[in-house]
């Protein structure tokens, strides 16, 4: 995250110059106090079990979820995942530290990788509250006075569990079932670190906040469990932020996001994730929302090797509503196969999708999703919208929407568009002087504008700064 | 002795295999408004895409000098850079690009300077007022959901954000109503001055009328047939192109 | 009684979307085959032949399906489109007419159309009795360079029948294949398109409407392969759902590597006639070049409330001002057929069907 770099530089050159890819790539000495036994058997959960100081109730969890896992099959259908050999991967890691509550705690060389990434600095600056977790436990927290005070909890989730049982027994994997797939169930078993956020009633949280994940150790797994319960009437807006160096043999994120959004609440939750390009991204996102109440996602999606990546919304209550935008950006070796689902399952609920893509220098981009209209969801809109873009002729980008509409009352409609950019655009922008680069580059900052015009200002920064840097040297 | 800003030599050009321009010669010095007239099909796009080097035409034969630098085979964006700019026919849509952002950071090629934002946003609003364009504007997607006449004004907002040395009009007057040739009239008058020049290339008269032209160059299936003065507007307009097709 | 497997689509999503194949539930395949002679043909018959060649398809609604054509076929078919003589439009209209005695029609069909010729087709399948016969056909079209052909596929089976069908095109440079798809007959209608569009300038149009009631379902999976340069896809798809019928589409257009310029349009509507219908779609786009436009765009709904309180409002009543409304979508694509009578029986289909 480079939030110290400015706004009124987005569109400049110079800002094109300033960034490197290194600062991503910083890598600590791959240092741990205790690194499981790699593969995955009961006696390993229960190590890890005793390692979290888990409740029984959470210990008995993780085992039915092993269970699970050793009985669901890979998918079917989407990237090929064969490269992924769970024995191979430590599934926990745990740094050298503590949870600790102020920035000056925590150990240097961890403290100069977020320095890098500018986390302090964002907190400082407009954010609420910052989380990051640094492998799989989370080493920083803190949260602004006034919201602890108004009753707000921004926890670890282990802290959590000790902590907050009831709440958390009530909603852990109740939204994402262990079922659901093979990862879901890994998850449930293995799942370390992640943030736990409980909005009281009627409380308005105005500024974001924030938590910042980062997978840093070689063959780790990173399977963060974020619990998000927005009470009724409440609103807030949650950020988390992806990334991770790069090392040469694979690195899984199988993380978990569980989303509850109760009557009359708003919840938006954005993500900008670049995982460094050896991650297998295999993450889940639910939320279930209540009645007259909003889920917005706002997701961009740069790193990973491979990404399967659906964020869902359930609308459970009459009158919820549901948006997603979100923006795939795949480059060479990379094979983004992301989109969203929803299911109306109550009357007069909506949705709006606005998902686009960018496929260069042989990158794969799909989007696949589903719209599911039952047949209690009378009077329900739903309304989607895809665009890809295709950089060149090496790349490849798929759309494979399902929609599926189990009712005549409803007004549902799909588009999508895939093209190119167009040398008459680029041939208009280069007679006022632009560059075919710097053309080519605007014309794909607009593209992405629907998506980091939802941002918060750093991390719309951000996201152009990637796509800049994604596109450098690769356009022309 | 005028200094010459633009010269074209036997230039010939072709689109998509099919020769347009067959042989165009065109001098333009500091200080003139030159008009191309010519029916339709008859190469005057063309000859404003070639002279901005679109890699969609080809120039089989001739040469183009601009300031004395041959910009034949230039980068359009280069060519740009040296001062020529062009009005669309059909100016394109850049969805997610405001039109300020768009300028300040064509302004910033064109000048190689930073551009104050404070002071450019001034002028732009200033710009816009005498343009009657409305200032909301400023803030939305390049050309998008634009009206005809929006883009058409759009177009002479950037040629006076960039003070081009050299303005290339394409059919900037069609489908306009008469306020809107008006306005359009007057922001080439703002523009206009000793060291610039403008080319203005059109098949009617009717923005012809608020302007004093130097030359009236006729084009004719790909050839420039007669060049005048200002009246050889009107009796093109009285009588049309007609008694031209046969020498073309 | 067997359980059937059918329609598989070229790339798989997430199973539980249900949407990967058509799953068939007790269906009985019939075991005995005998002569189909309900055949009706009329116009240009000197095309005909029954020359043709081994049936090898790319993908087919199923392998077992395409089998039982190979090997008890009871209506081979060979079409001969030659365009010898310039500017002629060759004509031709088949009936296929299932009865008592002629309860399962296995048809192989084979059209080549030669270069520069020009041609129209009419295929009608008809059933005469409220009986569950059995349709299981293939259809394989050869469009050479400059051809043209025009195929209207009519089936108006009855809504106990089984209608399965496997198209194949194979579109070389410049020339037109269209197809105008009347699909309303069959409990299940089973429909596996595939088009190999390999020539330049090759050309491909599908319009289809469908027309569903009780328990019918339709399952229609379109696969449109892009290869030549500026090669053109258009599929159309309007369809009509009351009762408990269903509809599942599966629409792919495939962007392959060297199809610069190449566009693919995609256009699907469903009219959602009850509360218990069921619209599933699959508009895919997928693509590995990059100079191309593709577009798809799919919907779903009632009819709008508006437009019914119109028609209403000048006399009709709710059925009559449904059936209109359904009529008026349906004809931009019946308008496609050149044949007055045709278009009245279809026309009239539509009225009796939605009753």
């Amino acid at each position: 995250m480079c939030p110290e770099k400015g706004i009124s530089k987005t569109m400049s050159k110079t800002n094109i110059d300033e960034i490197n890819r290194n600062i991503y790539d910083i890598k600590n000495k791959d240092e741990y106090e205790f690194k499981i036994k790699k593969g995955l058997t009961p006696e390993i959960i229960k190590e890890i079990s005793i390692q979290k100081r888990d409740p029984e109730w959470m210990r008995d969890f993780r085992l039915k979820a092993l269970e699970v896992y050793n009985k669901l099959e890979l998918p079917t259908w989407g990237p090929d995942l064969s490269e992924l050999n769970m024995e191979e991967i430590a599934t926990y890691v745990r740094p050298k530290t503590k949870l600790n509550n102020s920035w000056e705690d925590v150990p240097e060389d961890i403290k100069t990788t977020f320095d890098k990434l500018g986390i302090p600095e964002a907190e400082k600056t407009s954010l609420a509250g910052v989380g990051a977790q640094y492998d799989s436990e989370v080493v920083y927290h803190s949260m602004k006075e006034e919201l602890i005070k108004q009753g707000v909890i921004y926890t670890d989730m282990e802290t959590a569990v000790r902590e907050y049982p009831d709440l958390v027994q009530k909603h852990f994997m109740k939204c994402v079932p262990i079922y659901d797939h093979k990862f879901v169930a890994l998850h449930g078993a293995v799942w370390s670190g992640g943030s736990f956020v409980y909005v009281p009633k009627g409380i308005k949280v105005d500024i974001p906040l924030q938590s910042y994940f980062r997978l840093n150790s070689p063959e780790s797994g990173q399977f963060e469990h974020t619990l998000i319960i927005v009470d009724e009437g409440a609103s807030l807006h949650f950020i988390e932020g992806c990334s991770a160096p790069k090392y040469n043999k694979v690195n899984l994120h199988a993380g978990c996001v569980e989303l509850y959004v109760k009557d009359n609440a708003y919840l938006r939750y954005s993500t900008i994730e670049n995982w460094s390009k050896n991650m297998l991204n295999l993450n889940t996102k639910k939320a279930i929302v209540g009645k007259n109440a909003k889920m917005e996602w706002v997701s961009g999606s740069f790193g990973s090797k491979i990404s399967m990546l659906y964020p869902m919304s359930i609308l459970n209550g009459e009158g919820s509503k549901t948006e997603f935008t979100g923006i795939s950006f795949a480059g060479k070796g990379q094979n983004l196969d992301n989109g969203f689902k929803v299911i109306h399952n109550a009357k007069n609920t909506s949705s709006v999708v606005n998902a686009k893509s960018i496929s260069k220098n042989g990158g794969k981009c799909t989007y696949r999703s589903l719209v599911r209209i039952e047949e209690n969801a009378k009077n329900s809109k739903s309304s989607v919208s895809c665009e890809s873009l295709m950089l060149d002729d090496i790349s490849i980008s798929d759309t494979i929407p399902v929609n599926d509409i189990k009712t005549d009352e409803v007004e549902f409609s799909h588009e999508a568009k895939i093209g190119k950019i167009s040398d008459k655009t680029i041939f208009y922008l280069m007679s006022r002087g632009l560059s075919e680069e710097d053309a080519k580059a605007m014309i794909v900052r607009g593209f992405a504008y629907p998506i980091s015009k939802e941002l918060p200002v750093e991390y719309a920064v951000e996201m152009n700064n990637l796509i800049n840097l994604e596109l450098e040297g690769s356009i022309g | 002795m005028k200094q010459t800003l633009l010269e074209i030599k036997d230039l010939c050009v072709k689109a998509e295999d099919k020769e347009i321009l067959k042989g165009i010669n065109l001098k333009i010095n500091k200080g003139e408004i030159h008009v191309i007239m010519g029916p339709n099909g008859s190469g005057k796009t063309t000859t404003a895409n070639a002279i901005l080097n679109n890699p969609a035409y080809t120039k089989t034969n001739g040469t183009i000098n601009f300031e004395g630098t041959d910009i034949t085979n230039s980068k359009t964006d280069e060519i740009a850079r040296n001062g020529v700019f062009m009005s669309f026919q059909l100016p394109e849509e850049i969805p997610g690009v405001s039109v300020t952002n768009f300028l300040k950071y064509a302004k910033n090629k064109a000048t190689g300077e930073p551009v104050k934002i404070f002071k450019f946003k001034q002028e732009l609003k200033q710009y816009m007022e005498e343009l009657n364009m409305n200032s909301n504007n400023m803030e939305r997607s390049l050309n998008v959901g634009f009206s005809g006449g929006e883009k058409k004004k759009n177009e002479i907002l950037q040629m006076l954000v960039l003070n081009p040395k050299l303005a290339i009009l394409d059919e900037t007057d069609s489908g306009l109503d008469v306020d809107a040739i008006k306005t359009v009239s007057k922001g080439i008058e703002m523009f206009k001055n000793d060291d610039n020049a403008i080319l203005i290339i059109t098949h009617n008269t009717k923005i012809l009328h608020s302007l004093k032209v130097d030359y009236v160059h006729v084009l004719v299936n790909g050839k420039i047939v007669k060049t005048g003065e200002q009246e050889l507007a009107n009796e093109i307009e009285a009588n049309g192109y007609e008694q031209y097709k046969h020498k073309a | 009684m067997q359980t059937l497997k059918l329609n598989e689509t070229p790339i798989r999503t997430c199973r539980n979307f249900n949407i990967n194949n058509i799953k068939l539930e007790n269906i009985e395949i019939p075991n005995t085959i005998n002569k189909f002679n309900n055949i009706k043909i009329t116009g240009d018959i000197s095309l005909i032949s029954n020359n043709t060649s081994d049936i090898k398809l790319t993908y087919g609604i199923e392998e077992g399906l395409i089998k039982q054509i190979k090997e008890y076929q009871n209506a081979k078919i060979a079409i001969n489109c030659n365009g010898k003589l310039q500017c002629t439009h060759e004509k031709l209209d088949i009936d296929f007419n299932l009865d008592e005695d002629n309860s399962t029609l296995l048809e192989n069909l084979e059209i080549i159309a030669n270069e520069n010729s020009k041609s129209t087709i009419i295929l009608k399948y008809k059933s005469e009795k409220d009986l569950e016969f059995w349709h299981n056909g293939v259809i394989r079209v050869n469009a050479k360079k400059n051809s043209e052909i025009n195929i209207i596929l009519v089936n108006l089976l009855n809504i106990k029948s089984n209608n399965f069908m496997s198209i194949e095109n194979n579109i070389e440079g410049n020339a037109k294949v269209k197809y105008t798809i009347i699909d309303f007959g069959g409990k299940n209608s089973i429909t596996n398109y595939y088009s190999n569009i390999i020539g330049e300038n090759a050309d491909n149009k599908i319009n289809t409407i469908y027309l569903g009631k009780e328990n019918q379902l339709f399952d229609l999976n379109y696969i449109g392969e892009l290869r030549g340069k500026k090669s053109n896809i258009d599929i159309e798809v309007q369809g009509a759902l009351t009762d408990k019928a269903k509809k599942h589409f599966k629409g792919t257009i495939d962007f392959k590597k060297g199809c610069k310029k190449a566009t693919g349009n995609e256009n699907e509507a469903c009219m959602l006639l009850s509360d218990t219908a069921k619209s599933l779609a699959l508009p895919m786009l997928l693509c590995s070049e990059e100079d191309v436009e593709g577009n798809h765009s799919s919907s779903a709904g009632k009819i709008g409330e508006k437009e019914l309180f119109y028609i209403m409002s000048r006399g009709f009543e709710l059925k009559e001002a449904m059936k209109l409304i359904v009529r008026a979508k349906f004809n931009k694509i019946i308008e496609n057929i050149d044949n007055e009578e045709l278009k009245e029986e279809i026309s009239n289909e539509i009225d009796k069907r939605l009753d």
